[in-house]
């Protein structure tokens, strides 16, 4: 790929992140802010000496810990941003192509020189791998705000800092497994990525529903043509266990990637993507 | 067949799914796929939602020994 078609690729990039920044970056600091006050609320209704035993537990049970093992421990502070960032991935993908018809930006993206596979493409990379490093800085930024907090916590109330610092380096270890998650699951789900997207390309009106109609659609035809109910015990099969695709610990990353499974949801989610970005070329 | 396919948006979306449909059900019949969930090694936490239905039953047991 030539320094040209990088700079195209980047400037598709920095138009969705642009053009979607409430999904982006929005709607994970909101929740941040949320998760901050609440904890700050439970603070003050918690007394200040059992407060300060509670530091001092925690001071305790960190110290001399690796990072490294404790981190999946912080993956569940993280639930409330996964479910932000699918709520937000549905309604990105669903909105994507069809908003470019809707309002005509279409037919001057499709004047300048990026083809309909880069647009499509620069959509999937926005969605699949830019938007969680916004949530997980977010995350990140909110783990800040947090340890700044219980070191003048701590400070005031005469309790060894060690632990906490222990502790802050396994939040931040914990930050590589939610991106590596956000990854993992992407690809898992990439079938569902690429219905949404041929729908939005397909859509004249509601392209929600006609994704889920169709959804429901195939699955009864499968049932009257063939007699068989493979549809829906793949899809049964790819949604029923998130530990299916969240990721606890780095040496499992392999096995979750190449896997017969996650392999043929790709080659799936490409024959839906490929449809995408050949029914992007009716622009009515 | 490319015409055929590309004359528009709906013969475009029924080959994308008739080919989607293809490759799922052709993959079902050969690996004789049945509603299954790999098990992955997770040492940290257990929510199977396969399990929530023995969850409720054993709750529901738990609920009868109470009242009686």
């Amino acid at each position: 790929m030539d320094k040209f078609a990088l700079l195209q690729f980047y400037g598709l990039l920095k138009r969705e992140v642009l053009e979607h920044r409430n999904l982006f970056i929005g709607a994970p600091a909101v929740v941040a802010l949320l998760i901050l006050v609440a904890t700050i609320w439970v603070a003050t209704q918690i007394d200040q000496s059992q407060l300060a035993e509670g530091l001092r537990y925690v001071s305790v049970l960190f110290d001399g810990l690796s990072p490294f093992d404790m981190a999946p421990f912080f993956m569940l502070l993280a639930v409330p941003f996964y479910l932000t960032l699918y709520v937000c991935s549905v309604i990105y993908l669903i909105n994507t192509l069809y908003q470019d018809r809707k309002e005509m930006s279409v037919l001057f993206w499709q004047s300048m020189p990026v083809s309909n596979l880069q647009t499509v493409l620069s959509k999937i990379v926005a969605i699949v791998v830019v938007a969680p490093i916004f949530y997980v800085l977010i995350i990140f930024a909110m783990y800040l705000v947090a340890m700044v907090w219980l070191t003048i916590l701590g400070i005031s109330n005469d309790v060894d800092l060690v632990g906490i610092g222990y502790m802050f380096l396994a939040a931040i270890a914990s930050l590589v497994l939610i991106y590596i998650s956000a990854l993992v699951t992407s690809l898992w789900l990439l079938p569902s990525v690429g219905w949404l997207l041929l729908f939005s390309a397909f859509a004249k009106k509601t392209p929600l529903l006609w994704a889920g109609g169709v959804f429901i659609l195939v699955g009864f035809l499968e049932d009257f043509i063939f007699g068989t109910q493979y549809l829906a015990n793949w899809v049964a099969s790819r949604t029923s266990d998130p530990n299916q695709y969240l990721i606890f610990e780095f040496q499992s990353v392999f096995e979750r990637v190449f896997n017969y499974d996650t392999l043929f949801g790709i080659v799936v989610g490409a024959i839906l993507i490929a449809g995408a970005v050949f029914m992007r070329r009716f622009t009515d | 067949m490319k015409d055929l396919i590309l004359r528009n948006r709906y013969t475009l979306l029924l080959a994308t799914l008739i080919v989607y449909m293809g490759v799922l059900v052709a993959e079902g019949m050969i690996t004789g796929r049945e509603a299954r969930v790999i098990e992955f090694e997770n040492p940290y936490f257990d929510f199977n939602m396969n399990e929530f239905e023995g969850f409720r039953d054993r709750r529901n047991v738990n609920e009868d020994v109470r009242t009686s």
